[in-house]
């Protein structure tokens, strides 16, 4: 693995490019998606050092496909950081019992998720597995 | 690596790169010579006293592909097609255009020769620095034929006495790291300037993303040599000196304000009868405008660099540049918008989302959609004016530029939106004065039967993106 890839995962066309603008001035790999069913294939196919998740999503919403990455022992380690409008406690509750790493309000600052994002990359290296040979299609949504 | 590998390390005050080298070229030594003074580290690969491979550490490796796509040498679906494969590996690409035909060989080679030169020769200048040689460290395989360190030396010399050349001539001030961009005022064709083809080169690869040191490499001419060449293109004002940390903070703010623009949009998509959802448009709309407004009056071209200005000199400002604009728009296209005004440097749209004190139902909805023409048809004004001011052309003005150009388009999906419901609504208009039953159609349905006024205006869609 020579970088760290960033999986962006939201419906607004407008955040996925503002995320990816951002974070590629910093020199990190993003890729996005815009609904639940892409983002379980773009973990199984790039293996994202770290996961920026909204909740509200077309097709299955941030807990299920949080709650499905969890589950899975190849990427339960990947960090997963939940971007929402929501910012009731209940909302970051309901988050984190899905297991989320992080909760992000929205409107985020650039600044402050920069910050998050190279603090959750810091150790990617230690704690990513060595990637299998074919992980495609191993992440199966079962709702 | 292991202590005993290191058979040489030394302070480059006492023995220097140029010394190293040709010492290391003389016992026709074999591992890698690690050089390094501040952040700067330079490796460079020796096997039997030949130099086969080099390496800068930090400094981010140029994008050889982009730029030959600038200076026209490659095609863009060409050069995405070699990044998808190299990942940002400059010896591979290049290797990738060889064997696709696309590059000679001998091009390449002279690529990398021209790399290796010109990393040793800024490593020469270096006066305070370490030195470490490994001779149990394998050199790579390199797409480079191995290089006599005597001609490496010898070119590298040549272009550092050039460096010096020009600082002892005071004539620049700019360094290797330096980043140019075009003036967003030069909009004339530049051939009709009277330039050479190396000025117009230079020229074409000062998009504010390039180094200089970058930009030397392209075109393969010496760093000084473009220094030169940048010096003059900044007295004839086709070119300024970016500052990276300007505009960083720039992009990093028209961000938040376009993040938070589209958070407000959002949550007025929850809206569910026309005029709350027009409403809510004017609502983000002129949050919007006065977000960029606010954000101007911080980084507009014509403030910086003086300092703490009085914040009535940026109202006025402000005022000046964009008032005319607002009032071309209501005198020509929206009069709705002579109710607003400025004030204080801000968008005053207090009167319109008042509105509905004095006016109600249709004539209501009325001014609420030509409201939020107005302001649209604004706020394009705004930004188009805005980003040409800060950034131009630039690597970052583009990126922003697309940026902007989504963030719009659900903006206009909003609108669009509403355009189709006005469109059923007045075909129902005309049929009901026809006494033809109502139309089949939903979206008309909601809004004539009166017990479904809560029924939903937009589509699931829509209103699932609101949260």
């Amino acid at each position: 693995m020579a970088e760290p890839t960033v999986l962006v995962v939201d419906d607004s066309p407008t955040v996925r490019k503002i995320v990816q603008m951002t974070l590629q001035r910093e020199h990190i790999k993003v890729i996005t998606v815009g609904d639940g069913l892409s983002a379980l294939t773009s973990v199984a196919d790039e293996m994202p050092a770290l996961i920026l998740l909204d909740i509200q999503l077309p097709r299955m919403d941030g807990y299920q496909i949080c709650q499905i990455i969890r589950k899975h022992l190849q990427f339960r380690q990947i960090p997963i950081i939940m971007l929402s409008g929501k910012d009731g406690l209940f909302d970051k509750m309901r988050g984190r019992l899905a297991g989320s790493t992080e909760y992000l309000t929205k409107p985020f600052d650039s600044v402050e998720l920069v910050h998050t994002v190279k603090k959750h990359l810091a150790n990617w290296q230690e704690r990513m597995p060595a990637q299998p040979e074919n992980t495609r299609h191993r992440l199966r949504y079962r709702g | 690596m292991e202590q005993q590998d290191r058979i040489m390390d030394g302070d480059l005050q006492t023995l220097g790169l140029q010394s190293i080298l040709k010492m290391l070229a003389l016992s026709g030594k074999t591992g890698k010579l690690f050089v390094s003074s501040g952040s700067e580290t330079l490796s460079i690969s020796l096997r039997k006293g030949q130099i086969v491979g080099l390496h800068e550490e930090g400094v981010s490796q140029p994008d050889m592909l982009g730029m030959l796509c600038l200076l026209n040498k490659l095609d863009p679906p060409r050069a995405q097609h070699i990044r998808d494969y190299a990942r940002g590996d400059m010896q591979m690409s290049l290797a990738l255009l060889v064997e696709r035909g696309w590059m000679s060989a001998g091009e390449m080679q002279h690529r990398l020769e021209f790399l290796v030169t010109q990393a040793t020769s800024h490593a020469l200048r270096w006066v305070n620095g370490r030195f470490a040689f490994h001779r149990q460290v394998i050199p790579m395989e390199s797409k480079m034929q191995p290089l006599d360190v005597d001609s490496v030396l010898l070119e590298a010399l040549r272009q550092a006495d050039e460096w010096e050349e020009i600082a002892s001539e005071g004539l620049t001030n700019l360094s290797r790291t330096t980043v140019a961009r075009w003036l967003p005022e030069v909009s004339k064709d530049v051939r009709s300037l009277g330039l050479s083809q190396e000025y117009i080169e230079v020229l074409c690869l000062s998009n504010g993303e390039l180094t200089l040191q970058a930009v030397a490499l392209a075109l393969m001419a010496p760093e000084a040599r473009i220094a030169r060449i940048m010096a003059r293109l900044l007295e004839l004002n086709l070119i300024e000196v970016v500052d990276t940390a300007l505009e960083t903070e720039l992009q990093q703010d028209l961000s938040n304000i376009i993040i938070r623009c589209q958070h407000i949009l959002a949550q007025q998509r929850q809206s569910k009868n026309p005029e709350q959802v027009l409403l809510g448009l004017i609502t983000t709309l002129s949050a919007c405008i006065n977000g960029l407004l606010v954000h101007h009056g911080t980084y507009a071209r014509n403030l910086r660099g003086r300092g703490h200005i009085p914040s009535m000199e940026i109202v006025r400002y402000l005022e000046r540049r964009f008032a005319p604009q607002l009032q071309t728009l209501s005198q020509q296209q929206f009069s709705i918008l002579e109710t607003t005004s400025f004030s204080y440097g801000q968008l005053d749209c207090n009167d319109i989302l008042t509105l509905n004190k004095v006016v109600k139902g249709e004539q209501l909805e009325e001014f609420y959609w030509e409201a939020v023409q107005g302001l649209v048809a604004f706020l394009r004004i705004i930004f188009t004016e805005l980003l040409r001011d800060e950034v131009g052309n630039s690597h970052t003005g583009r990126q922003l530029n697309v940026a902007w150009k989504i963030f719009l388009s659900e903006i206009d999906h909003e609108v669009q939106q509403y355009q189709v419901y006005r469109a059923h609504r007045n075909t129902q208009q005309s049929r009901g004065r026809e006494n033809i039953q109502p139309s089949s159609i939903n979206i008309v349905q909601n809004r004539q039967n009166p017990s479904d006024q809560h029924g939903d205006f937009w589509s699931p869609e829509t209103r699932r993106r609101s949260i």
